[in-house]
């Protein structure tokens, strides 16, 4: 016996749900998804759960992950209930509940509580740059010092625990209890789908999307790498530098053209932007024009006298990396691969 | 005068042609007895054909026609026109099916269809030498109309009469005129309300002088027939004084509109008076229009979620009734929606057999789900299940849509979507002996040729009396039945068929069997030359035949179906 919950739908309404009750299960969003299987079909069971409020299904569900959004079931639903967009607030939805310390539901959930954290970053860079007396070479190198501890914070404070709590939510707690062997050998999965997003191919006229996709996964990690690790708004390494630009270059102008994509609002996937798919794309344009301009200003001597332009970077960086990574879209990256790692390894055989 | 037969044998495009020889047939009955003429055709019911039979009929001056070709039912009346046209009375007329009973019944055989459709031809000339002229039966005609109930189809009868300038009789049984409508605050797809209707309609039919409304009256009795009715009207006892206690009128044609009853769940049946909270739709309705305040509040609880359980006394797999009351499920969309409307916060819970909001309607449904209204579709053998539950009503229910789990809500009210049942007290069919159907509903003489039309000539049905039916399609049936009564009353005089029974005075020694058989009560013992002896009352008798065979005397005989022609015609099979 369950219970049906009816303010789930009210409390999915505010991760950008809308409409999805409209729908009177015909079924044609499964039949038109050419990811859905026979095995593992999707949407309209979610629609259906999700109306009825069987929370604790749909907390351990992974199909939201395997669904990368083409839309087709939106643009084919003859009750026009969004279930595409269902999927994502679905996405949404589950980050939030994955998240142990709850920052994420409320930073989803509230525009207002969004802009306050956001602002106090903009603030703590301020007092920073302050206490330091805007002198540019010691906010640059404790700059570079935040960068190294954030990421480490980040992942073993956050994404570990919630990382741990996915696994449990799906793994342990329906009880499959998968052996060690199985771990091991699904492990190619996760780095796969983890780097290539292989599986969005199978989304139909999805190629160009995908390739700008991973392109800009290539290019974000390895921007990561070169100023995280070698220093590059710092180094005289010619060879980082150059790699640096590069990488830098097609991270803003792959994200520019996202963002694009976002304000003209034409194909499904880019139709309903909520705050939380604003913020991802612009700040990762802004990352990676900010290094851009920064190292620019670096190679011109011009950044003792122009400070201000590291310091917006360094707002964009600490925005980035304790909002959004933490809290927000980024987090679909390693859930994604992490979803379709646990189905793999839970399948019957 | 020996008669002069013309045969017309058809191919019917090859229908007939493909498997039987019709030349063959030609050649076999072209040499009967008083056949003076024989043609095949390819098309007996085209134009170039009934012209050549018009022409024969008036060259060769024939008496007598044979068309063998399909189905009377088809085209009898196509050929007796052909015969009038021609100045031959048409009951000279005689049809021969050998399509269905011939060429489509034996395909499989052509040379057995050949020789079936040759036996069958002689037979209808057989018929033909004995077919005599006759008169269609006149009688006078009231131009009246009496409607039985003033409901929302009786109404628009009515109205729709009285427009033809028919006089109309609208009797209501009760003191207030409406019925049923008045029940329903919004009728959908529209957003007025019931009470309002009838306020307007009331008022529209005080003005039109050709309607009498005789409220609080009942038929108590009836006599005559078609054209001719004369109903005796009783006043109820609870009616005011000041009408006289008994009225009679006198009418060509009776509108029986006399509605239906919401169905009573039994006791018990998802929880209905033995779990507080639990009511029918009617209930609910008027619970509703009774709030006041912003709250939803019943008994001094507050109503914060509701569940509408569907098809409660419809549809039902084990019980009477089987059928769709087809209004409910958008009424019970109605109800919903007036509910969130006036109370934007409930929870409203919709368990169906799957919607039937068909139509416009489908529009309510939309909206809402739109709302956010949740549908459950349960199995149709696994109802949902109600229990008290301290307080709050549980509702334990399957949902087909989730692969029939088994899900459970509480809920502070409980809804039963009751269907239609034929009306309890209503005697009007007793009366006119009314046929009813399966369903116990009154029954038309064909779903779709005939819809509004009853087994007894001059008595048209209307509205939910007939079986369930929304306000529209209520409206709809009555102006058909308007358009009927009006056919009857309108021209002064009727004409029926001759073909009734007759009585051969000589054999009858009344013994009352053949009125025991008779379906429409066409037969009267009178004494005549010193004995008793049956009577046919033409107006009233259709022709049955029920009368004949019963006869210990073989004193009744049918016109145009006397024993002798259908002993030629046995004959003439039986070679």
């Amino acid at each position: 016996m369950t219970k049906i919950d009816r303010k789930f739908s009210k409390e999915l309404k505010k991760y950008g749900a809308f409409d999805f009750t409209s729908c009177y299960n015909c079924g044609n969003c499964t039949a038109v998804c050419s990811l859905a299987t026979k095995d593992e079909a999707f949407p309209r069971e979610l629609v259906r759960l999700s109306a009825l409020g069987i929370k604790e299904e749909i907390e351990s569900s992974l199909k939201p992950w395997s669904c990368y959004y083409c839309g087709e079931c939106s643009t084919y639903c003859p009750q026009s209930a969004n279930p595409g967009e269902l999927m994502m607030s679905l996405r949404r939805w589950l980050t939030a509940r994955y998240d142990w310390t709850g920052f994420s539901g409320l930073l989803y959930r509230s525009l207002p509580l969004l802009v306050v954290a956001m602002l106090l970053a903009v603030t703590g860079v301020i007092l920073f740059a302050f206490f330091n007396k805007f002198e540019a070479k010691p906010i640059m190198h404790l700059g570079h010092l935040f960068e190294m501890f954030a990421i480490g914070t980040v992942f073993v404070v956050i994404l570990l625990p919630n990382i741990i709590r996915m696994w449990y939510l799906a793994v342990i707690r329906p009880g499959t209890n998968p052996s060690l062997a199985r771990y091991i050998k699904g492990a190619g999965t996760l780095f796969i789908h983890m780097f290539t997003q292989k599986r969005a191919l199978g989304c139909d006229n999805n190629q160009r999307r995908w390739f700008e996709h991973f392109i800009l996964v290539i290019g974000y990690l390895t921007l990561l790498l070169m100023t995280v690790v070698f220093d590059w708004l710092g180094t005289a390494n010619p060879i980082i530098t150059v790699a640096g630009y590069i990488v830098s270059i097609i991270v803003f102008s792959v994200t520019a053209d996202f963002v694009k994509e976002r304000i003209k609002a034409k194909r499904e996937i880019s139709r309903h932007s909520r705050p939380s798919d604003w913020l991802f794309v612009i700040w990762l344009f802004l990352m990676g024009f900010t290094a851009f301009i920064v190292r620019l200003f670096v190679d011109v001597d011009l950044i003792e006298n122009n400070i201000w332009i590291y310091l917006i970077h360094l707002t964009v960086l600490v925005q980035w990396a304790m909002i959004i990574v933490p809290f927000g879209k980024w987090t679909h990256f390693l859930y994604r691969s992490f979803a379709l790692y646990f189905q793999e390894i839970i399948k019957k055989r | 005068m020996d008669k002069r037969i013309g045969v017309y044998i058809c191919a019917c495009g090859g229908n007939i042609s493909d498997y039987v020889n019709i030349e063959k047939v030609r050649e076999a009955v072209k040499d009967e007895n008083a056949v003076v003429l024989s043609k095949t055709t390819m098309f007996a019911c085209g134009d170039a054909n009934q012209k050549d039979m018009d022409s024969d009929i008036k060259e060769n001056n024939l008496s007598g026609i044979v068309v063998a070709s399909c189905s009377p039912k088809l085209h009898l009346s196509t050929f007796r026109a052909v015969s009038e046209r021609a100045g031959l009375n048409k009951y000279n007329y005689v049809h021969a099916n050998i399509r269905e009973q011939a060429s489509w019944a034996h395909s499989d055989n052509k040379e057995g269809a050949t020789q079936k459709a040759i036996l069958l031809v002689k037979a209808a000339i057989a018929k033909a030498r004995h077919a005599v002229s006759l008169e269609p039966i006149r009688i006078k005609s009231q131009n009246s109309v009496a409607v039985i109930g003033a409901g929302i189809a009786g109404i628009k009868a009515a109205q729709a009469l009285s427009a033809m300038n028919d006089l109309v009789y609208l009797i209501e049984k009760e003191e207030k005129i409406g019925g049923s409508l008045l029940k329903i605050n919004t009728v959908a797809p529209e957003t007025v309300s019931g009470e309002a209707i009838i306020k307007r309609l009331s008022g529209e039919i005080a003005k039109e002088q050709n309607i009498t409304l005789l409220t609080g009256y009942q038929v108590a009795e009836s006599k005559g027939n078609i054209g001719d009715f004369t109903l005796k009207l009783q006043k109820n006892l609870q009616s005011g004084e000041g009408n006289p206690s008994e009225r009679v009128i006198n009418v060509g044609s009776v509108l029986v509109a006399t509605g239906f009853d919401s169905y009573t769940p039994k006791s018990g049946e998802y929880g209905f008076g033995t779990i507080p909270g639990v009511v029918t739709l009617e209930h609910f309705n008027s619970l509703l229009r009774k709030q006041k305040e912003k709250v939803f509040t019943v008994d001094g609880k507050k109503i914060k979620s509701v569940a509408f359980i569907y098809c409660v006394g419809s549809r039902q797999i084990k019980g009477e009734n089987s059928y769709c009351s087809r209004y409910c499920c958008t009424a019970a969309l109605r109800s919903a929606l007036d509910t969130t409307e006036k109370f934007p916060g409930i929870d409203i819970y919709h368990l169906t057999r799957g919607m039937r909001s068909y139509g416009k309607q489908e529009l309510l449904y939309k909206e809402a789900n739109k709302r956010g209204d949740l549908f459950i579709q349960f199995p149709d053998r696994e109802p949902p299940v109600i229990e008290d539950g301290d307080g709050e009503i549980i509702v334990r229910v399957k949902d087909i849509l989730s692969g029939k789990r088994e899900l459970e809500a509480n809920v502070d009210m409980v809804v039963l979507v009751t269907g239609m049942v034929s009306a309890k007290g209503d005697n009007t069919g007793a009366i006119f002996k009314l046929p009813r159907g399966r369903d116990n509903f009154y029954n038309e003489i064909h779903m779709k040729l005939r819809p509004v039309e009853t087994a007894i000539d001059g008595i048209t049905i209307a509205g939910c009396c007939q079986g369930p039916k929304n306000s529209m399609e209520s409206v709809n049936s009555a102006l058909a039945a308007a358009i009927k009564s009006h056919s009857i009353v309108s021209k002064g005089e009727l004409e029926l068929e001759p073909i009734v029974a007759f009585v051969d005075e000589m054999k009858c020694s009344w013994c009352g069997k053949c009125l025991q058989t008779c379906p429409f009560n066409a037969i009267t013992p009178i004494d005549k030359g010193g004995k008793r002896i049956a009577e046919i009352t033409n107006s009233v008798c259709k022709g049955c035949g029920m009368c004949l065979p019963v006869c210990p005397e073989d004193a009744l005989e049918l016109i145009s179906f006397t024993n002798k022609e259908i002993e030629d015609m046995i004959d003439v099979l039986s070679q």
